[in-house]
């Protein structure tokens, strides 16, 4: 059977080489190169959905040795709660390659930072190998360190290297976690999949590691009060940075607090399941209110990813707290699909203020006003991707947000009160929409391009997506379902 | 093909493809809204043969969704329809001239089609979806007219009220899940017991915004920036009916205690919007505020445990009041605006529409043999027999009392003065609109019977609510002609017109406080970002002083590290004696050593 989960893997890399050795190819080769790796990337994700996965443990696992002395090994594989995430993330790179082919700023070595991020992204998701799972980590942290340094806005560099301290210091914590893990299995072994069916620590050792990856996967979430890189980052990433950023890299936290903390400290992580709750409440409601007081718009989507994001902690902690087995999946269920909403939403925003910013060379939303009129395909776009943000019934967010209350209101009823989140951000996006796009059109931006097709085709599959969420979220909710029925916890 | 699919499905795909098309806005709209009412007459026809649709769809797992036709939805879904398709052939008229027809008619669709998922919708999930969907529907419909002062600000309004109280529902419907361990409406409305109390209390929390209750009745009418027909739709069988259709459907599940908190929110917003009513200067905001009052008495009737008079009362009022608004969107035409002194005279210009108009309004009074006496009646009949009749008798009656009075003086604006001639562009149409839905309210009542017979229940006739009843409405109707609004009002009249808002009402109690604390969050924002990039600096410093001290005579200190390092090296070089058992030694010592450290790590 052919290794299509390693082939979808380094695809990317492999296109990234090519860019390399044609340093003297025309800009339009370059991002054309792009555009197709990512395209096959994306059908070789489309190729693992369609052979699924199993009802236990993982599927498509394919294996060479690696440093056999030290058990590790090149490892890789899918279940229900990393296979959309892949898919997730092969899309997003692809309909990014598409927005990004205006670059004509040193567009070679941009092509080939994108291109080792989609392999370090979706490495870390495929990676059953803790050293094989670290190293696509860290890879991503520094192709993204370089995107916002050599692409971004104003006052890029500062926050290129806040964000890289930050997490950099977020995820050495993680590698003393690893190695307890490793030195706590028996026998002495980096495989993902046995940490898994045997937890190898118990006892202080397991809460000592949680602690340790909870660190790591808070600052890479991000919760509060950890958060403050994020707003930075984002405002100072190009918008295809904030796309990635957003859309595929937040997931790396809340992915590894599902596959390592979750899975492999089980017992520790239900001793410390209300305290995890409780940062994830903070975060969703801190986030809103964050995002309610600014009035920059790519600030005020990257706070409420603060706020989307710690919903999926408070599913996660639900899951964890629950007794009965089909809360814990309905809490599970939901926290993976807001990861994917939240990737589309996100993805879908962030390309939208980026498209405004392109035109106005402005993101406050005081300076805008009647857009509607002006920018119409724009302006709905945005409407659409808002209301599908603030969790609007048939689109993305819902059926995520929906089972995480649901499952939150029947472990821990005090918690409901995290609800009050989609309140404020249909506020603040209600706002946002009124003050940039309704009203009577300014003189200013009347000379204002719509979307051309470039960004109708970046747009177009993130908001047919949304409304296919949202409307049929079975499609995407049984591959979630079928592991997190049958997890042992 | 399931007729519910059709019915659904009929304006929702002629939304889409007028948008595809991009031309004939009005016919496909009037099609495809007709096709829904023929599929929603079946599947009323059905219900009277006893029939029961039913179409289960895949949901989330273990809770799928389901559209039911039972009698109650198959009546309501035929409602809807009919008004809908009434106010549509109005709308081709009144939005002749406007610039943006597909987008109208469209959205209307949209609006069409959520609202028949919502009285159709068999399970929780799916009637939380319809209901925000519809939300999201006249948030577009309000906001129709984006570039004029105010309207932005009066849709967002409209839906932050209804999605604040919405919380009420999605935690009613959290609640209902949970203890039934199904999202089938039917099988949740067994539940008992505290349950039932504080999901019958919360989801009375959703009704409240979406119908407008006291204290949340503010934005029904500032939603008045809207076109004409949505303000005809929202207010008569759709947006607002949302909030009393969940009562109705949910009342048998509900304990008397909540019922009568229901009554009471319901009594008390009949009295306070009906005054409100009497005290407006505008005739569109007098009818919205005549709508909060109408769904206050159909709470009444709910809390006196007689959901199907409410019900009946909700059948005529969409009628009744739709035709009202038509009416006034004609005279709006005629006028260029709906403020009473443009008003004045305005019902001589276009007598005939005026006739419909007064029609209606005796009928929303509750005058005999109009079919707002018969659901007005059967409230009154309901709230004498309840086991709190004193006080839910006192509201129904004040409630009718007034909506005579303010009915009355309307007509009495609309009459007095002098006529002025406009001709107005789409009146065939708007006429045929208003026509046929003022010919509903006038003979609904006589089709009651039939109706409580299709629900498998029945009103007890009772002589001294319709003596009572008649008394309230003809005394509020003389009152309202004869004497001017300022007297009747008193030292009331400030307080209404302002909307009986406490110390400004929710902008004061709920958005300041919102953006206080946003404020505060972003103070803290400020402050953690600047300890981030303190501890940046701190490095930063360190960094400088290190280099500082380097280049100051740390040479010496290299050149003697180098030293310390050869010297080390050599010493290290005596242990690797090649000596087997040395070497273990030291290995056992070393470890034992790490172990050690652990170990004394663990237990403190």
């Amino acid at each position: 059977m052919l290794p299509i989960v390693s082939i979808t893997l380094f695809l990317p890399l492999l296109g990234a080489l090519l860019v390399m050795t044609l340093r003297k190819a025309p800009v339009q080769v370059v991002h054309t190169i792009g555009i197709v790796t990512s395209g096959l990337t994306l059908v070789g994700a489309i190729w693992m959905w369609s052979r699924g996965v199993n009802e236990t443990g993982f599927a498509q696992l394919e294996q060479i040795d690696w440093m056999p002395a030290i058990g590790a090994a090149y490892r890789v594989g899918v279940d229900g709660i990393s296979l959309p995430l892949v898919l997730l993330s092969a899309l997003l790179f692809f309909v990014t390659f598409i927005y990004s082919a205006k670059v004509r700023e040193r567009p070679h070595a941009y092509v080939v930072l994108m291109l080792l991020l989609e392999t370090a992204a979706i490495g870390a998701f495929t990676a059953l190998d803790a050293i094989l799972f670290y190293v696509f980590f860290e890879i991503s942290l520094v192709s993204m360190y370089f995107m916002i340094a050599g692409w971004g806005h104003e006052d890029r560099q500062r926050a290129a290297l806040m964000f890289f301290i930050y997490t950099l210091l977020g995820s050495l914590p993680l590698l003393l976690a690893i190695l307890g893990l490793y030195l706590g299995s028996d026998p002495h072994t980096f495989d993902m999949r046995v940490w898994i069916e045997n937890p190898p620590l118990s006892g202080t050792a397991a809460m000592l590691a949680l602690v340790a990856m909870l660190f790591t996967f808070a600052v890479k979430t991000p919760v509060f009060p950890f958060h403050t890189w994020l707003p930075a980052a984002h405002v100072q990433a190009p918008a295809a940075g904030s796309v990635i950023l957003a859309g595929v890299m937040l997931k790396f936290g809340t992915y590894g607090l599902v596959r390592f903390a979750f899975q492999m400290t089980p017992d520790a992580f239900r001793d410390a399941g209300i305290v995890i709750l409780v940062f994830g409440v903070v975060a969703a409601l801190y986030g809103a209110f964050a995002a309610l007081a600014q009035s920059d718009l790519k600030r005020l989507i990257a706070y409420t990813s603060v706020n989307h994001m710690g919903y999926i902690i408070v599913g996660v902690a639900i899951a964890a707290l629950a007794l009965d087995p089909a809360v814990r999946a309905t809490a599970l269920d939901g926290s993976v699909l807001q990861m994917v909403s939240h990737g589309l939403v996100t993805g879908a925003l962030f390309f939208l203020v980026g498209m405004l910013q392109d035109r106005a060379h402005t993101r406050e939303m005081d300076e805008f006003g009647g857009l509607l009129k002006v920018v119409p395909i724009l302006g709905w776009c945005f409407v659409l991707a808002a209301f599908a943000s603030l969790g609007l019934p048939g689109l993305a967010h819902f059926p995520a947000e929906f089972q995480i209350f649901l499952a939150t209101l029947r472990v821990e009823p005090v918690a409901i009160i995290v609800i009050l989140g989609i309140v404020i951000t249909a506020g603040l996006y209600l706002r946002a929409i009124g003050k940039v796009f309704l009203g009577e059109p300014r003189e200013q931006w009347a000379g204002m391009a719509d979307l051309n097709t470039r960004e109708v085709l970046a747009l177009g599959p993130l908001l047919i997506l949304i409304i296919l969420v949202g409307i049929a979220p079975a499609w995407v909710l049984d591959v979630i379902h079928k592991t997190t029925a049958a997890l042992q916890f | 093909m399931n007729l519910i699919t059709v019915a659904i499905l009929a304006p929702l795909s002629t939304a889409v493809l007028i948008l595809l098309l991009r031309r004939l806005p009005a016919t496909l709209a009037l099609l495809g809204i007709a096709i829904g009412l023929l599929a929603s007459i079946g599947l009323l026809a059905n219900a009277f043969n006893g029939i029961t649709n039913e179409i289960i769809l895949p949901g989330l797992p273990d809770l799928p969704l389901r559209l039911v036709a039972t009698p109650l939805t198959a009546l309501l879904s035929t409602l809807v329809a009919v008004v809908c398709n009434l106010v549509m052939i109005y709308a081709v008229g009144y939005m002749k001239l406007d610039g943006e027809k597909l987008r109208f008619f469209a959205t209307l669709l949209l609006f069409a089609a959520a609202m028949q998922t919502l009285v159709l919708a068999g399970d929780w999930i799916l009637l939380l979806a319809a209901w925000e969907l519809i939300g999201l529907s006249s948030y577009l419909l309000i906001g129709f007219w984006y570039r004029r002062p105010g309207v932005t600000s009066a849709a967002t309004r409209a839906f932050l009220y209804t999605r604040s109280a919405d919380l009420g529902l999605y935690i009613a419907v959290f609640i209902l899940i949970a203890s039934a361990g199904s999202s089938d409406i039917a099988t949740t409305l067994n539940t008992g017991g505290g349950t039932a109390v504080v999901a019958g209390l919360l989801l009375l929390v959703a009704a409240m915004g979406k119908s407008a209750q006291t204290p949340l009745h503010d934005w029904l009418q500032r939603a008045m920036a809207g076109p004409t027909p949505v303000s005809a739709l929202l207010h008569s069988a759709t947006l607002v009916a949302a909030g009393a259709i969940l009562l109705i459907r949910t009342a048998p599940m509900l304990p008397p205690d909540t019922l009568l908190v229901i009554g009471i929110v319901g009594g008390i917003t009949t009295v306070v919007t009906g005054l409100i009513a009497l005290g407006e200067r505008d005739l569109k905001r007098l009818l919205a505020a005549s709508t909060s009052s109408q769904y206050g008495l159909m709470l009444v009737a709910v809390g006196a445990g007689v959901p199907l008079a409410a019900l009946l009362h909700l059948i005529a009022h969409a009628a009744i009041k739709s035709s009202l608004f038509l009416g006034a969107g004609v005279f709006q035409h005629s006028r260029d605006g709906t403020a009473f002194t443009q008003l004045e005279g305005a019902g001589r210009d276009q007598p005939h529409c005026f006739f419909g108009f007064a029609l209606a309004a005796l009928a929303l009074a509750g005058i005999p043999p109009l079919s707002g006496f018969f659901s007005k009646d059967a409230i009154i009949a309901a709230s004498l027999a309840s086991p709190n009749a004193l006080m839910l008798t006192t509201f129904a009656l004040a409630g009718t009392l007034l909506t005579g009075a303010y009915m009355a003086r309307a007509l009495h604006i609309l009459w007095r003065g002098n006529s002025q001639k406009h001709d107005i562009v789409g009146l065939g149409w708007m006429g045929a609109g208003l026509a046929g839905l003022v010919t509903l309210a006038v003979i609904l009542g006589a089709a009651f019977p039939s109706l409580e017979t299709l629900l498998n229940e029945s009103l007890s006739g009772n002589t001294l609510a319709q003596v009572l009843g008649l008394s309230a409405a003809l005394s509020g109707l003389t009152l309202g002609w004869f004497i001017p609004m300022q007297r009747l009002l008193g030292p009331l009249l400030p307080w209404a017109q302002r909307g009986f808002a406490i110390a400004g009402g929710v902008d004061t109690w709920v958005v300041r406080p919102a953006f206080a604390i946003a404020r505060s969050c972003e103070q803290l924002e400020r402050g953690l970002y600047a300890a981030v990039l303190g501890v940046g600096r701190l490095g930063l410093g360190i960094g400088r002083a290190v280099r500082y001290s380097d280049e100051r005579g740390i040479d010496g200190l290299i050149f003697s590290l180098v030293r310390g390092t050869v010297e080390l090296g050599s010493r290290a070089r005596a242990l690797q004696s090649g000596l087997i058992h040395r070497e273990m030694a030291i290995t056992v010592v070393g470890t034992a050593l790490i172990l050690a450290t652990l170990l004394v790590a663990l237990l403190i």
